[in-house]
């Protein structure tokens, strides 16, 4: 009993992860329509930053996350200002391609310049734990679950409680409308994915005290912020949360049944997809799109 | 018109190169005792361009034609391949076999998936179609009878003619396919249900039928690629039978050849083929050629959304003003 109870906590932490990457992908996608290929690279980025800083500076990783959230912002404005925006009305294929397209050159910048080396990010406390009985909770990962639901907190903060998030919101509704009322597109179309893209930057930040990184490290929770969208709906903060939770909880859950393994993390993932597009396509708690 | 004139030069080339391959090969030249035109490692080339035009081509046919951009063609490329393997290297049957098998499995498997994930549209079938490719790939490094991680070996077949004419043969094949859906009513509903699927349903297109029979055609023509390039490359695995990259790579084509049309992604597979392993080629290393892929990637996206085809046929005329104009349709 207290190995399936450790096994839902571990689930729950590492779906707080998962929170993390999908906030700012959902939040893209929504409003702007672009399901954003680089998402994963951008995550890795945050982890460089994050380890850089801690191996030269030695700041904690967990003090590091606003800087990687605020060098995100800046490359996230750039690229959508400078680039993504010259094929916001064309059809999503192309979006798709683009994004693709950025990947490549991201994740290639970093294979140049910090090789393709395992790098990891270890503070003094990265061996610990609380322990409650027999269950033990890692410091790190609790860390990380806590920040991720911060993370949620401020996303749902700036949305609804400030002039720039009314506009971001109104935007996802209606481009057209928008500009009618004075909605400057441009940059609100760079305001949405910076803001996508620093949130990408802090779980990078996270994902680095857990895991090592490589440039590549990032392919995979491009697809996993996927799912967690998909799982959780679209367009609501608190659809991700649950999503992200959901989805640790299956991962976790999935690997430890029997004839199954962590070898199968990407195959669990897909058929959380294939089963919730076909039984439930709105997700958890999304909303009719 | 002068574009037009150079697209023939290079169609002329190309043909040039298809009948004059036989005395590039080493024992041939040497039968007939003449110098050899070009070395084996153009002829791999020639044989990998080949190869991307049945795959370009075959996603034309689901992607460009019925509208429904698949992230996941490269799964049927890496069934054709283990089936390939499976029939060749634990059966002992012969590698004829396996290019009527492989198209069969891989059908079949478009069948299987296809009902459900068409049901999908845009962003969410592209999503649920990379997760097949993903899941397909994996999966099969699972399985210990397929050598799992380690990969699968097959007799090697010493015949760069052999696999040239073969590969030719299957890209002559997916573009003739094409040609042919085009002029029948089959395609009409195609590209009916591209442009307003809907309104094609209401003129009694059986959209469901159309689009899955789309999507087991192209799955079968990639399967046949896949067998042909285990056989050819002697060795499969996760990597080069369920490359991610393999599959941008034919959308990709498709898109800067043109999708939707004939010739479109046989141009696109042409070019942006040779423009890759210039790159490789360059002796930098894949980092620099991956960069530059990138970089072309949102040029065309950019600049030439209706791919190099568009300047065929008198429609549009390279130009800066053409440039201008596609980027301003789709900037925000």
């Amino acid at each position: 009993m207290s190995q399936f109870t450790q096994q839902v906590i571990l689930g729950l932490l590492l779906g707080g992860v998962y929170v993390a990457v999908a906030l700012g992908f959902s939040l893209v996608w929504g409003i702007l329509n672009i399901v954003n290929l680089a998402h994963g690279a951008l995550v890795i980025v945050g982890s460089y930053i994050t380890w850089v800083l801690f191996t030269r500076l030695h700041i904690d990783p967990f003090l590091s996350l606003p800087l990687d959230a605020l060098a995100l912002f800046v490359i996230g404005y750039a690229l959508q200002r400078g680039v993504i925006n010259r094929v916001i009305r064309a059809p999503l294929l192309f979006t798709f391609l683009l994004t693709f397209g950025i990947n490549l050159v991201i994740v290639s910048l970093l294979l140049l310049i910090f090789t393709g080396d395992f790098r990891s990010v270890t503070p003094a406390y990265s061996g610990s734990g609380l322990h409650l009985g027999d269950i033990v909770i890692p410091y790190i990962r609790l860390g990380g679950l806590v920040a991720a639901l911060v993370l949620a907190g401020i996303l749902w903060a700036v949305l609804n409680r400030t002039r720039s998030g009314a506009a971001i919101l109104a935007v996802g509704a209606d481009r057209d409308a928008a500009q009618l009322v004075g909605v400057d597109l441009r940059h609100m179309y760079a305001l949405t994915f910076a803001i996508g893209a620093a949130f990408a930057g802090v779980a990078g930040g996270i994902i680095s005290t857990f895991q090592s990184i490589t440039p590549t490290a990032g392919d995979p929770y491009t697809l996993q912020a996927f799912v967690v969208v998909i799982l959780g709906g679209l367009g609501r903060v608190s659809a991700t949360v649950a999503g992200g939770l959901a989805f640790g909880l299956i991962e976790v859950l999935g690997q430890s049944a029997p004839g199954l393994g962590s070898s199968y993390a990407n195959a669990i993932a897909f058929v959380v997809l294939v089963v919730v597009l076909v039984v439930r396509p709105r997700g958890l708690l999304g909303r009719l799109a | 018109m002068s574009v037009r004139r150079a697209a023939f030069a290079v169609v002329g080339l190309a043909l040039a190169f298809v009948v004059l391959a036989p005395l590039t090969s080493t024992e041939a030249a040497q039968q007939a005792g003449l110098p050899l035109l070009t070395d084996k490692l153009w002829f791999r080339i020639a044989t990998t361009v080949a190869m991307f035009v049945v795959m370009a081509s075959a996603w034309n046919i689901i992607g460009g034609l019925t509208g429904y951009a698949s992230f996941g063609n490269v799964a049927f490329f890496g069934l054709g391949a283990y089936t390939a393997g499976a029939v060749v290297s634990n059966l002992k049957w012969p590698f004829a076999l396996s290019l009527v098998l492989a198209p069969v499995v891989a059908a079949a498997f478009a069948l299987i998936v296809g009902i459900p994930l068409l049901r999908l549209r845009g962003h969410y079938f592209a999503v649920a179609t990379l997760g097949v490719g993903v899941a397909v790939g994996e999966v099969v490094n699972n399985i210990e009878p397929l050598g799992a991680a380690t990969g699968l070996f097959l007799p090697i077949v010493r015949s760069d003619l052999f696999f040239f004419y073969l590969m030719l043969g299957a890209a002559l094949l997916a573009v003739l396919t094409t040609w042919v859906i085009l002029r029948t009513r089959f395609g009409y509903g195609l590209l009916a249900i591209r442009e307003n699927e809907e309104a094609a349903a209401v003129i009694g297109v059986n959209t469901t039928f159309y689009k899955v029979a789309a999507f087991c055609i192209a799955a079968a023509l990639t399967g046949i690629a896949g067998a042909i390039f285990a056989q050819w490359n002697s060795f499969i695995n996760q990597d080069n039978a369920f490359a991610i990259s393999d599959n941008v790579q034919m959308i990709l084509m498709a898109v800067i050849g043109g999708t939707g049309t004939v010739l479109g992604p046989v141009a696109g597979a042409i070019s942006l083929e040779l423009i890759i392993q210039t790159l490789a080629g360059g002796g930098s290393g894949s980092v620099f050629s991956q960069i530059g892929l990138g970089v072309l990637l949102a040029v065309c996206v950019i600049f030439i959304p209706r791919g190099v085809i568009d300047f065929f046929g008198g429609r549009s005329r390279l130009s800066l003003r053409y440039f201008r104009q596609t980027l301003r349709e789709t900037s925000a």
